[in-house]
């Protein structure tokens, strides 16, 4: 069997071999801690001064604005859980959408236990946020909204710059994930009025287990991790350099490269939604324009998706799975729900995310397995009559 | 280097049932069918099976669900195609992981559950099939002189042990449980309902093949109709009386003679004596012979009682002693179909309550009621109508709605008509008489009448006495059941 081919870059991105190779005089030279004033310090400061400042250019930010935290998740939590509870006792009210990561879904249920109402606002179709909608549920106690720039399970980009804008005109604080969009949809915070916006190392071709937040000039953002007063006190805790460094490379590179990447994805991904629509009964989820370059995400009918997945894996195909089964009970995805997808045909999706290293052949052989393994499973189907 | 790939979490046999499956398909016209699981929680998996001399020729299976259950489906057509149906209904989820392997990961063992369910569904309707219109009430006897026997499982204590007591004293032996209603414990599970999952382990843990039965429409038919219909009519049933007048022995014995087998076995505490006769259990507080009189003689005299012997305590002793997960578990209650005791609120669903009057024996409104349902003879709460000395239902008149109360000497009876007699023994046997479940039997005499009823005598006089309920003649000794039969109306 020839190498397995990985199509799961929406979970985690291959590290960019350029990526790993500014890393390791972090991880394996001399060490200092960036807050000691001797020269090992000085040292790791720069690569981390450096790195903040790439960090801030993939976006448009000033170096100052950015924040490292230890991944795409506690810059969520960060930001949801900081602006909630830094915007004083009289606004105790929260508006959310129904299509976040789990990271702001679950910082935000966390703000209702502190006794915050939380509007969730509901989504089309094809998984948007409507503006109008958005609008009218802010309120004078509005503390804070959060929309995630894109979709990670179906990869619908929203429109980010019009709902910013509308918390702008309100002062109210807004908050962007843009875990899964950075390095394939511009940003420019200089244009797009959010208060503080998340990105993760991962997905972007850099290591695993660092991210960042941006923390627009003015904000005021209350901590979650408290200590030594790192990261101007918003995170305290030694940085994790040779991480933060890899993020700064990654982010330059996305930066350099993103139009090249973003190309060649669409390509890939094109050819993989024309594809797999010729086998019966695939429907493509999520908005068809309004996408991630890298996303195909798909209801198989009849299929279940963990049993797919697993039988792509034995065949050398690594893709995601739309829904979670375990004991006795599958967990269909919010996303998906909120959506308007049956709670059964929710156990039968699947994610394909392709990434800048993906080629042409990779592509065309997975849609062989692709059709072979959902015609086996369906044969063995009792919920598919085809 | 696909291997790297291969998701651990899965083991190597499971990921080849999964890319591999064996016995995937339907059978077009099969023995049975069954399935389990729900397209709403994700699984479904579905067996068609081909059975010819209780052999099981053909397996075919389709499942919608993650890997585990496709795999597990797989492995289970695998080991029982080929097999006797006893061989076939003993395979445990322990087997079914073993074939697999080894353990599932975690979270995924209801896979297994999902499976042996639909296979054993496939049984059930087999056996259905077989009997058309089900488990008609034709009894056929068989010899009583082999050691094999249907032991009836109701997932409790009891009927655990006297499984393992049978296989003990050498018997084959080979489970049933039967599905009577719908209100069982559980029965949101995808699934069948908790209790007959429960059963199935435990009687594959003992190493015993186990099988279901679909009783629901006789059961409906003939107890639960009954039950309703009894107390709009102003009687009051006994609904487990009904049961094994018409239903669990008889279901038990169809399938003992289906698979040929002598016996049949429940847990009930009462012994049999020669005749057959129905005799005092060993441990006299749980004694229920009192429920047993109408299960017909050709029945009895294959049955089996094996805790007739053994006192309660023994038989949790040695549940836990053999550890049995069931020695745990509680009394069950008095009306299986009601779980929560509330037998009035039943009836009300099922028929309308017409208010009507209370009235005193000679005739005078006392006050109204809100449904005869709700009365009892020989009822003293609830009455609704305050009175100098205590009232107590004496009578209930479903025609004209009327519910008559009197003091509590008004109710004392001293003859009682007795209908549908099922007699072990010679009716001049009979010497005492019990009219109530939690009753002491009284002295009597009896005597036929001339419409092939019976009356008895009563030595003293008895209070409540309510049409419906059974009355049990028993011997001088008091030791044995003469016979029983049905409380009739007084004057009717």
């Amino acid at each position: 069997m020839s190498d397995p081919v990985y199509l799961d870059n929406a979970a985690t991105t291959p590290l960019d071999p350029r990526v790993l190779e500014s890393m390791l005089p972090h991880l394996g030279g001399p060490r200092g801690n960036p807050s000691s004033l001797h020269a090992f310090g000085g040292s790791a400061r720069e690569g981390l001064e450096e790195a903040r400042a790439r960090v801030a250019s993939l976006i448009g930010a000033s170096p100052e604005e950015i924040v490292f935290t230890s991944g795409g998740t506690e810059a969520d939590d960060l930001a949801v859980l900081g602006l909630a509870r830094s915007s004083g006792s009289e606004k105790r009210h929260a508006v959310v959408s129904c299509v976040e990561h789990a990271a702001v879904r679950e910082a935000a249920r966390r703000l209702q236990y502190e006794g915050f109402e939380v509007t969730w606002i509901g989504v089309d179709g094809d998984g948007l946020v409507d503006p109008a909608e958005f609008a009218a549920s802010l309120r004078p106690d509005t503390a804070m909204a959060a929309v995630v720039w894109a979709n990670n399970e179906v990869g619908t980009v929203e429109p980010v710059l019009e709902l910013a804008e509308i918390c702008a005109g309100t002062d109210i604080p807004f908050h962007a994930d843009a875990v899964q969009a950075a390095g394939r949809v511009p940003i420019d915070v200089s244009e797009t009025p959010v208060s503080t916006l998340a990105l993760s190392g991962h997905k972007l071709y850099g290591p695993q287990g660092i991210g960042a937040l941006y923390v627009r000039e003015g904000v005021s953002l209350e901590p979650i991790v408290y200590g030594g007063g790192q990261e101007k006190g918003l995170r305290s805790g030694t940085q994790n350099v040779a991480g933060i460094v890899g993020l700064g490379t990654a982010a330059r590179l996305a930066r350099e490269e993103m139009d090249d990447r973003v190309t060649h994805e669409r390509g890939l991904r094109d050819r993989i939604m024309a594809g797999l629509e010729e086998i019966p009964d695939v429907l493509v989820n999520g908005h068809r324009e309004l996408r991630l370059s890298n996303n195909v995400h798909l209801m198989v009918s009849g299929v279940e998706a963990e049993s797919l997945v697993l039988f792509l894996d034995s065949l050398g195909y690594a893709i995601g799975s739309g829904s979670a089964c375990s004991s006795g009970g599958h967990k269909a995805s919010p996303v998906l729900l909120a959506m308007g997808l049956p709670e059964r045909e929710a156990f039968s999706v699947v994610r394909i995310t392709v990434g800048k290293d993906n080629t042409t052949e990779e592509v065309d052989s997975f849609l062989e397995a692709f059709s072979t393994a959902v015609a086996q499973l369906r044969e063995i189907s009792p919920l598919y009559a085809g | 280097m696909a291997g790297l790939f291969v998701s651990d979490r899965y083991r190597p046999q499971v990921v080849d049932h999964l890319v591999r499956p064996r016995n995937a398909g339907k059978i077009a016209d099969p023995s049975g069918r069954g399935e389990s699981g729900d397209a709403a929680c994700g699984d479904v998996a579905c067996f068609t099976v081909g059975i010819s001399d209780d052999i099981l020729e053909q397996v075919r299976y389709k499942v919608y669900g993650c890997a585990a259950c496709i795999a597990a489906g797989s492995a289970l057509a695998e080991l029982v195609e080929g097999k006797h149906l006893l061989d076939a209904a003993s395979v445990s989820k322990a087997d079914l992981e073993d074939a697999l392997g080894g353990p599932l990961p975690a979270g995924k063992e209801h896979a297994l559950t999902l499976v042996v369910d639909a296979l054993h569904k496939a049984f059930e309707d087999h056996w259905n099939r077989k009997a058309g219109e089900m488990l008609s009430e034709t009894k056929r006897g068989q010899g009583a002189g082999g050691r094999s026997v249907v032991a009836a499982m109701s997932g409790g204590v009891d009927s655990a042990v006297t499984a393992l007591l049978l296989r003990e004293a050498g018997y084959d032996v080979a489970t049933v449980t039967f599905r009577l209603h719908d209100g069982e414990r559980g029965s949101r599970s995808c699934c069948s309902p908790d209790t007959v999952l429960f059963a199935r382990d435990t009687a594959h843990r003992m190493g015993l093949p186990h099988f279901t039965l679909n009783l629901k429409g006789l059961f409906d038919r003939r107890v639960m109709q009954d039950f309703v219909g009894s107390y709009s009519e102003g009687r009051t049933p006994n609904p487990c009386v009904a049961c094994n007048a018409h239903v669990k022995f008889h279901a038990s014995s169809f399938l003992a003679d289906e698979l040929g087998f002598h016996h049949i076995a429940t847990g009930h505490y009462a012994r049999i004596e020669e005749g057959p006769t129905l005799a005092r259990p060993v441990d006299e507080s749980k004694d229920q012979t009192y429920v047993l009189w109408p299960v017909p003689r050709d029945l009895l005299s294959r049955t089996v009682f094996p805790l007739g012997d053994y006192r309660k305590t023994e038989v949790r002793a040695i549940a836990e002693e053999r550890g049995l997960a069931v020695a745990y578990t509680p009394e069950s209650q008095d009306i299986c179909f009601i779980p929560d005791g509330d037998y009035r609120r039943f009836i009300r669903k099922k028929v309308e309550a017409k208010p009507g009057d209370v009235v005193d024996r000679e005739g005078r409104v006392l006050g109204r009621h809100a449904g005869v349902v709700d009365f009892t003879v020989g009822q003293r709460r609830k009455i609704g109508v305050s009175a100098p000395t205590p009232l107590y239902v004496s009578e209930v008149r479903p025609r004209s709605g009327q519910v008559v109360v009197g003091r509590r000497q008004d109710l004392e009876v001293r003859e009682v008509r007795v209908r549908d007699l099922n007699w072990f023994l010679d009716p001049e046997e009979a010497a005492s008489v019990q009219v109530r479940y939690n009753g002491s039997p009284v002295p009597c005499t009896v005597e036929e009448a001339d419409d092939g009823w019976w009356v008895a005598f009563l030595d003293e006089p008895v209070i409540g006495v309510a049409p419906g309920q059974s009355a049990v003649f028993y011997s001088l000794d008091g030791e044995r059941v003469v016979g029983g039969g049905v409380v009739a109306r007084r004057g009717s």
